[in-house]
């Protein structure tokens, strides 16, 4: 079973540890690159959420690109925008209903969330486990195991 | 995969891949002005030839531009021979008679020790080196807004009859994708303008902050149904009105 | 009429040689591009009206025929009395009431009207008689100056779409290609692939929709080979075209039609109009399961059209850019589908080939290059015009037998063969063979067929610089080393004519000339320097003349002669009128000076002069 990037917001601190371990793992020439993954204000008191990529069935961003530089990763399941391939016009970024195609401006790149090709630094280094990485189980396998 | 061996080493590549990738594969650097991976090869700058030969080829040997030549078994690419870097030599020496005040052209040719065309430099020259990304780009983006007119030594890239092109929606990328960054435009931050057109930029309702121009939304709303109101809010609104969704959602659960 | 069985052809044929038979006499009117553009067609209406006033027996309005080019376009328009072959040239429409009391009505030679022997200054009264027709071998141009233009009738008559019943009614695919292949027939339009391989290649293609084109482009300054066949004998190119689908597995055709070429298209689309009211074109053709149809493209009026690949995208609507060619057409070409391309002459020889076998073909020509080869011989000899030579017929014979040698008599400088990307060939090189290795070697090509001829007063570096100044305009400009490498070298000799060069400029041309053979993409960039690279290898010193000396030796760069009145003058002033920037003065009936100051060597004096004395030095 493939595994998807879990959020409970019920269990985020807004620590940013995930915003800081994303940006070292998309660091560009040595320095760090953009996070794809925000703990913003989920409007209530100590509530916050971490937004990223939800890897949507049909996705607005792969729609909108009009060069085909975002296709789904068969293996990870995470859309992946090629950087060979972009050509920074930004419909994407515009286009993204939640937000997560972002345009780096230091570096003059698109980024987004790619799940690190299968193993997300952010769920990784989440200290309360707010993000998880994991195979996502079907009801009757789990009673039955 | 297949064998092939690049400057005496051998390697593998995927099939179908052009020479070119599995050379940069191996960080070699070879020069490639007109390559660019959202567009079909098209083997005009001529800079990323390579000389190709077979153990079954007697000898024979050929040159080919790598950006569109798919690599096949058995291949012995050599990528830097003295004939192939006097071509390179001789094209950016040509590039530089008709490109003189280009930095990206006078730093790839001092690259291969050219600081100076030996040959006569073109009057009128300009920074664009016809390598056709541009078109390539809009044509593959669907627009098709500008296009090479006339042939031989007079060929240049134009809108149709060198008026604003009505089918351009200034989405910038031919001019992201200019090697020689010739294709100039504007922005203020409220209109954009290139190709002698106008374009009004889209704002967020939020924040206030441009996004796309209005004709590129547009575009995206009628030709990949993209809904309309995805337009009216930048990705940061987006991302903050998702959070706050979220929260609702969560903040329910938290008081059951 | 449809024919649907081969037996039906012969029939038809019979029928029309019967009637062809009933004509005591034909009257051939040449409609070939020489002629026409003299006057033909006024010929042509004059001989109607004559004839229909005055009721000669045996000769009606039927005997006259309008033909395509008959060859000695030099001499049009052109008329021959058939079947005695008596050839009339310079005809004038109020010579025609003469020909026809004379020649026509009581078969009396009209003597000023024949061809004059330049060496012998005789009369020669049967066309077959003159050097220039009885050096040649006719295959592709077979029909032209013998049957109408674009009429069906007359084509099958003669034993046309013969050749196309049996390959379809007799012959297996294989066998057709087996035959084209055992003939050695080369690729007509200048590469001189063997035409059969690529038949071969493209029929084992797996693939359901096959294409054959016909190139029609014809792009060479100068050459008109493909034009006359085209004009004067359509149904042969259409006739090679069927065969040709018919082995390669093809249902559709596209002729790809030089832009410049209005009557061309205009013949071909009645031929194929015909042929298709035959049932020669369309649906189950002779009862079989084989359909074929052509179609017409017009050209894009571009050089480079004429090259295979940018051939195929501009039939397919797209800008006429040749590609690479690592995936050949062959295999991937017209809608990505495989092609065969062929030219016009390449098409016209397959019937013959067919119908003959390919023991007959190989008989005629040289090894490795059966057959014949078409030529538009131009430039300074007597005789121009369209000829046929079987391969391996040397220049001198060409340019001396059938050329009739140079106008006024004046030394052999050069021969230009292979079009504007082709080379000049130097006098040393007048007795070898013309064929594709032969030409190849030296330095020239084959090419579709131009021969252009030069005396001693054509400058060898003038010449480079012309074909040069074509490529640059006329390259796709594509490819770097074709659009600026030509576009310098072009520079370059325009530096070594204005007398501006060095002496390394020559070893940076051959440098660069190298490089752009090399790195273009297509043939155009890969032939592009020949003009330079041919006239270097065997015209040196004339280059270092330009460079060293500053002295053009044939007197044509304008910028280092110059122009010196001489003791025959004997004071006309008419220089002196003729100057625009009044350089020259003098008194009537005094000898007139040049202020070399003033003058820009236009050449006007020279023009005016009928004393012989302005020399240019
Ligand atoms: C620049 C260029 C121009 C050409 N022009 C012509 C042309 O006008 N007519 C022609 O038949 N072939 C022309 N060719 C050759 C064609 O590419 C092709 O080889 C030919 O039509 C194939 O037919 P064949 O095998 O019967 O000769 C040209 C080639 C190049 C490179
Ligand atoms: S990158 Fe291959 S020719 Fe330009």
């Amino acid at each position: 079973m493939r595994s998807r990037l879990i959020v409970n917001p019920n269990l985020c601190t807004g620590c940013r540890t995930c915003e800081l371990a994303c940006s070292f793992t998309h660091s560009v020439a040595g320095k760090p690159g953009l996070s794809r993954i925000y703990p913003l204000d989920g409007g209530f008191k100590d509530l916050f959420v971490p937004v990223v990529c939800l890897q949507c069935e049909d996705p607005a961003c792969a729609r909108s690109c009009l060069v085909d530089a975002i296709t789904r990763n068969p293996e990870t399941g995470a859309m992946e925008l090629d950087d060979k391939k972009c050509v920074r016009c930004q419909a994407c970024v515009s286009a993204c209903p939640f937000g997560c195609s972002l345009f780096d401006r230091v570096n003059n790149l698109v980024v987004k969330c790619d799940l690190c090709g299968g193993d997300p630094a952010c769920a990784h280094f989440c200290p309360t486990k707010a993000l998880e990485y994991k195979p996502i189980v079907p009801k009757a396998l789990k009673s039955a195991g | 995969m297949v064998n092939i061996t690049i400057n005496g080493k051998l390697v593998q590549a995927y099939e179908d891949e052009m020479l070119l990738t599995a050379i940069r594969r191996e960080n070699i650097d070879i020069p490639a002005l007109c390559h660019h991976e959202a567009v079909e090869p098209y083997g005009a700058c001529r800079l990323c030839m390579v000389e190709i030969t077979k153990d079954e080829w007697d000898g024979w040997k050929n040159h080919v531009t790598s950006c569109l030549y798919p690599v096949e078994e058995g291949l012995i690419v050599n990528t830097h021979t003295p004939t192939v870097i006097e071509l390179r030599k001789t094209i950016l020496d040509l590039f530089l008679a008709g490109s003189p005040r280009s930095t990206v052209i006078r730093k790839l040719a001092a690259e291969y020790g050219v600081t100076k065309t030996s040959y006569e430099e073109v009057p009128d020259g300009t920074d664009c080196i016809l390598c056709g990304l541009c078109t390539r780009v809009c044509d593959k983006m669907g627009f098709s807004a500008i296009s090479a007119v006339n042939r031989g030594h007079g060929k240049e890239i134009a809108p149709p009859l060198n008026e604003p092109p009505p089918d351009c929606v200034g989405c910038l990328s031919c001019a992201y994708i200019c090697p020689t960054r010739y294709i100039k435009f504007t922005d203020d931050g409220k209109t954009r303008k290139i190709w002698g057109r106008k374009f009004k930029l889209l704002h967020c309702e939020k924040t206030g902050q441009p996004t796309i121009t209005e004709e590129f939304a547009r575009y995206l709303v009628k030709n990949r149904q993209i809904p309309e109101d995805y337009f009216k809010i930048n990705d940061l609104s987006h991302r903050k009105e998702l959070a706050l969704k979220m929260g609702e959602i969560t903040q329910w659960g938290r008081e059951e | 009429m449809q024919i649907s069985t081969p037996k039906q052809l012969k029939e038809l044929q019979q029928k029309f040689q019967d009637k062809d038979n009933k004509l005591v006499k034909k009257i051939i009117v040449c409609h070939g591009p020489g002629c026409l553009a003299s006057g033909a067609e006024k010929i042509f209406e004059e001989f109607q009206q004559v004839l229909s006033k005055k009721k000669i027996k045996g000769v009606t309005l039927e005997a006259l025929k309008k033909t395509g080019c008959h060859g000695l376009c030099e001499k049009a328009p052109l008329v021959a009395i058939e079947p005695a072959g008596i050839l009339y040239t310079r005809v004038k429409p109020r010579l025609v009431e003469d020909i026809i009391e004379k020649t026509v009505k009581n078969d009396e030679v009209i003597p000023e009207l024949l061809y004059q022997d330049p060496e012998t200054k005789k009369r020669v009264e049967k066309y077959r008689d003159i050097k220039f027709y009885s050096h040649q071998t006719r295959i592709a141009l077979r029909n032209l100056g013998h049957i109408n233009t674009a009429d069906i009738e007359d084509f099958i008559r003669v034993g046309g779409y013969q050749a196309m019943a049996k390959a379809i009614t007799k012959m297996t695919p294989e066998r057709i290609i087996d035959e084209v292949t055992k003939s050695g027939l080369r690729g007509r339009g200048g590469g001189g692939f063997s035409t059969g391989r690529k038949w071969a290649t493209c029929r084992k293609v797996k693939d359901d929709t096959h294409y054959v084109i016909c190139n029609g482009d014809e792009g060479d300054p100068g050459a008109f080979m493909d034009r006359a066949i085209m004009e004067g004998d359509p149904h042969s190119v259409l006739e090679g075209m069927i065969i040709a689908a018919f082995a390669v597995g093809a249902r559709s055709g596209y002729i790809y039609v030089r832009e410049e070429y209005p009557l061309a298209v205009v013949n071909l689309q009645i031929a194929i109009e015909q042929a298709r009211e035959y049932g020669l074109l369309g649906e189950s053709i002779f009862g079989t399961d084989f359909s074929f149809d052509i179609q017409i493209n017009r050209g894009a009026g571009a050089f480079v059209c004429g090259e295979s690949s940018a051939l195929m995208k501009s039939v397919a609507g797209e800008v006429g850019e040749p590609r690479a060619k690592y995936i050949r057409s062959v295999v991937k070409g017209l809608y990505d589908k495989p092609t065969v391309l062929n030219n016009v002459e390449t098409f016209a020889n397959v019937p013959v080939i067919i119908d003959r076998g390919a023991k007959w073909f190989t008989g005629i020509g040289a090894p490795k290059n059966s057959g014949t080869k078409a030529f538009s011989l131009v430039g300074k000899v007597r005789n121009t015009g369209l000829i046929e030579v079987p391969m391996g017929t040397s220049l001198r014979e060409i340019i001396y037998d059938i050329g009739g040698g140079l106008i006024d008599g004046r030394p052999f400088k050069a021969v230009q063969t292979g079009g504007p990307s082709g080379g000049c060939l130097p006098d040393s090189l007048l007795d070898s063979p013309v064929d594709f290795d032969s030409l190849t070697k030296a330095g020239s090509m084959m090419g579709s067929g131009g021969m252009i001829v030069m005396d001693d007063r054509t400058c060898m570096v003038d010449v480079a610089k012309y074909f040069l100044s074509f490529l640059v305009s006329e390259s796709c400009g594509k490819c770097n080393p074709c659009r600026e490498g030509l576009y310098q070298l072009y520079k370059l000799a325009v530096k070594v004519s204005e007398g501006r060069a060095e002496e390394d400029d020559l070893e940076k041309m051959e440098k660069l000339s190298d490089m752009i053979i090399i790195g273009s993409l297509c043939g155009l960039g890969k032939s592009g320097p020949n003009p330079f690279l041919s006239t270097v290898r065997y015209f040196r010193e004339e280059y270092l003349a330009h460079i060293k000396e500053k002295k053009c030796p044939a007197g044509v760069c304008r910028e280092l002669i110059r122009f010196e009145i001489n003791d025959k003058c004997d004071g006309c002033t008419a220089c002196i009128l003729a100057c625009a920037y009044n350089a020259i003065t003098g008194k009537k009936k005094e000898p007139h000076v040049i202020n070399q100051d003033l003058c820009t060597h236009c050449g006007a004096c020279v023009t005016v002069c009928t004393r012989n004395a302005i020399d240019v030095i």
